[in-house]
């Protein structure tokens, strides 16, 4: 198999408030089958034989239903392939000598850890502010006790595919992460067990959103655009419709 | 009133109260336009419309509450400006646009520059016109301000009819983002009318900017 000769200018910085910059690296013997966190992972590899600091970066999963790897790739977050995080991204999509430019994502609310890890926990303040339907579970319902519209369904379900990983946030100009909010809003406001909640639910998600130093919806999409679930901008218009309608006729 | 104030004040209010205000001053521009458009039907034409329009004791209050209108757009949308700059204080080394599926256009990207530079030419724009030289008129129109005089003599100068017109195509740019957006801020997307929002909010775009830039050249080709 053909081995390529892959450049990299990485984001090194040694904590939150160090002072950071681009570092140049060569990979050799890359192989076209390495997914891309491998192919880092050899560069730690050899940077760990060489007795110095191995760069870090999150990844779990590593099959794109986790939501913890993240990285910038050359200006687009989670890099070219579409609907896929940055562990679906192959080498194959490289050429022999190219330079890939790889950065953390950048949010004031994602203040950053190490290297290419950002703390993503103002997704986890985002939840608790009201991302959640409180239910009396007791014994296990009958099937189809609750009827729900078949559209209804597949709309709450799309946009539950979000896995929280943050794309949209660093790929919005204004690091805004209004499509993350609008997905949990849609998935849970779309369903009858939702709905309890759900005006409250709008209100105190968005006053959190701002209060945790993110900002406003830019409406260029670019958000949908990177989203490896492709959870879609229409899910921000009907948190702004639901929204307004708890604000001005639902008495918050 | 505490309520409506947090609401309007949130990131999602703030951009709905800047959508309202700019389809306001769109539905204006399309009155303007088609009042521009009495200048193709000769002097009395539009100096008939002009008189008409500044003789309705209407008109004052209505020029207040434009005036509201743009400045609640210009305050709101600078806020949101500056807000959004702090949102990121660290910049990416390299960024590009994702395209695919993004609606991310010259218009989107500049919305605060061209609004800013919009901002200067209207009031460049009114003192020229509404608060400029008085023209005598015609002796068949006593007491009708000249404005077909103004107009013509204006744009005969190249340099203002250039300056009209570039100014003309940062306002196009503006309403290319302007227009279409405003309905997603209101809430108004879905698979089977967005395609067609975007298209008609484009060619509005392009039918205003050209619609008012057209005068200038006409004046300037065609009266020259």
């Amino acid at each position: 198999m053909e081995k390529m000769t892959i450049h990299l200018r990485v984001w090194r910085q040694a904590g939150p408030n160090a002072p950071g910059r681009l570092v140049p690296y060569t990979v050799e013997n890359v192989i076209p089958d390495m997914s891309f966190l491998e192919m880092l992972d050899v560069l730690n590899e050899e940077l760990i034989a060489k007795g110095e600091d191995p760069v870090a970066f999150d990844s779990d999963c590593r099959e794109g239903i986790c939501g913890t790897c993240g990285l910038v790739i050359n200006g687009i977050p989670h890099g070219p392939d579409r609907g896929a995080t940055v562990c679906q991204l192959h080498m194959r999509r490289y050429k022999h000598g190219d330079t890939i430019t790889i950065e953390p994502w950048r949010a004031r609310a994602f203040p950053l850890i190490k290297d290419l890890v950002v703390d993503r926990s103002a997704f986890d303040r985002l939840i608790q502010a009201s991302g959640y339907t409180s239910i009396n579970v007791g014994g296990a319902p009958d099937a189809n006790a609750v009827l729900i519209p078949k559209d209804k369904a597949e709309r709450s379900m799309d946009a539950a595919a979000c896995i929280g990983c943050g794309a949209c946030v660093a790929a919005c100009k204004n690091a805004s992460a209004i499509l993350f909010v609008s997905a949990k809003v849609a998935h849970l406001g779309m369903l009858p067990q939702g709905q309890v909640e759900h005006k409250h639910r709008v209100v105190k998600m968005i006053d959190r959103m701002d209060d945790l130093g993110f900002g406003s919806c830019s409406n260029e999409g670019e958000c949908e655009a990177v989203c490896p679930k492709e959870i879609k901008l229409a899910n921000i218009a009907y948190l702004n419709r639901s929204y307004l309608t708890a604000r001005f006729f639902g008495g918050l | 009133m505490a309520t409506l104030w947090r609401a309007v004040s949130s990131s999602v209010g703030t951009k709905v109260v800047i959508a309202l205000s700019g389809l306001a001053l769109f539905a204006y521009l399309i009155l303007h336009l088609i009042g521009n458009l009495f200048i193709f039907l000769g002097p009395a034409a539009l100096n008939g419309w002009g008189h008409t329009l500044i003789s309705n004791p209407l008109v004052v209050p209505a020029e207040i509450g434009l005036l509201l209108i743009f400045l609640i757009h210009v305050y709101k949308a600078a806020l949101n400006w500056w807000d959004n700059r702090h949102a990121r204080p660290t910049s990416y080394a390299e960024k590009k646009w994702a395209h695919h599926t993004s609606r991310k256009n010259v218009g989107s990207t500049t919305m605060i520059w061209t609004g800013a530079l919009i901002l200067l030419f209207v009031a460049i724009h009114v003192s020229a016109f509404k608060y400029g030289a008085f023209y005598e008129p015609p002796a068949w129109e006593p007491g009708v301000r000249d404005l077909y005089g103004l107009v013509v003599h204006t744009f005969l100068n190249p340099l203002w009819a250039g300056f009209y017109v570039a100014c003309l195509v940062l306002a196009g740019v503006h309403l290319r983002h302007g227009i279409a957006s405003s309905f997603q801020s209101l809430g108004a997307d879905g698979p089977r009318f967005t395609p067609a929002i975007m298209l008609i909010g484009y060619l509005l775009a392009v039918v205003i900017a050209a619609g008012f830039a057209f005068i200038p050249v006409w004046v300037y080709f065609r009266l020259g």
